[in-house]
């Protein structure tokens, strides 16, 4: 059987961590032990961000589509009631967009959901 | 699709003026400071100064409800054993009520240099007069009296 130096494998496997800490400050970059900690780190935090990421932006369009439905004299509480009572499913992705691209047909959809109130 | 996100060189600050003549003054400032961060348009970008520029006149005959004049005070620390100051809100308006107002208004933007900057478009004159006519502020004082 030949014989097996070790070596290879731990090289290997330093060379993969210290690649994904490429561009980290000081020792994060170049001893093996705190750039594993950091790219620990950084998926944990990348991971999380994929989930927050969701959040925020809805809470954005909420956002913008209040300035929109303030705008047109209306708040964004009441405009959302109005759409579900006029049976109207277009998300706050597509409502905060149509805000900014289309407020033409923003303002319509606010005289619809306020007919729908009415 | 992406979501639109505005760019800084691409936003229109217009110019809007506010005579605070009888507005009270915690109602009119949260509206001053949402105007200032651009939450009144719907391009409204959470890292980007969004907002229009506020001049507020007539700082001096803002009011409060009920006794806040006396009874509001600001505490300061001089970082000296016993260095605490207390000053109630009638003095600070005594003393300068344009810097009183833009305290206020400047606690309820963001703590961070974006807030800093927001805080830049805020001018507040104590007087009825303002030296940006040159940029044809439009009046909304009549939005704010309701």
């Amino acid at each position: 059987m030949p014989r097996v130096k070790r070596g290879t494998m731990t090289h290997k496997r330093h060379k993969r961590i210290l690649k994904d800490a490429a561009g980290y400050w000081g020792g994060r970059r170049r001893l093996f032990k705190t750039a594993k900690e950091a790219v620990i780190k950084a998926m944990d935090d990348a991971f999380r961000g994929r989930k927050q990421k969701k959040r925020d932006f809805r809470r954005l369009w909420i956002v913008r589509i209040n300035a929109g439905c303030r705008l047109n004299a209306m708040t964004y509480n009441r405009f959302i009631d109005g759409l579900n009572k006029a049976n109207i499913d277009i998300n706050r992705k597509v409502l905060a967009d149509l805000a900014i691209a289309e407020p033409a047909a923003f303002a319509e959809l606010v005289a619809k959901s306020k007919a729908a109130l009415a | 699709m992406k979501s639109f996100l505005a760019k800084s060189q691409e936003v229109d600050h217009s110019w809007l003026l506010v005579d605070a003549t009888d507005l009270v003054l915690g109602r009119m400032s949260a509206r001053v400071a949402s105007l200032l961060r651009g939450k009144h348009k719907p391009i409204f970008t959470p890292n980007v100064d969004t907002g229009d520029f506020v001049i507020i006149v007539n700082a001096h005959k803002v009011r409060v409800t009920a006794d806040k004049m006396a009874t509001k005070i600001r505490l300061t620390h001089s970082r000296y054993p016993g260095g605490q100051k207390a000053e109630p809100l009638g003095r600070a308006m005594e003393k300068n009520a344009a810097e009183a107002v833009r305290r206020v208004i400047k606690g309820m933007l963001p703590k961070n240099a974006l807030g800093r900057k927001m805080a830049l478009k805020l001018k507040i004159y104590a007087g009825d007069t303002h030296p940006h006519a040159a940029q044809q502020p439009v009046n909304i004082t009549e939005s704010f009296r309701q």
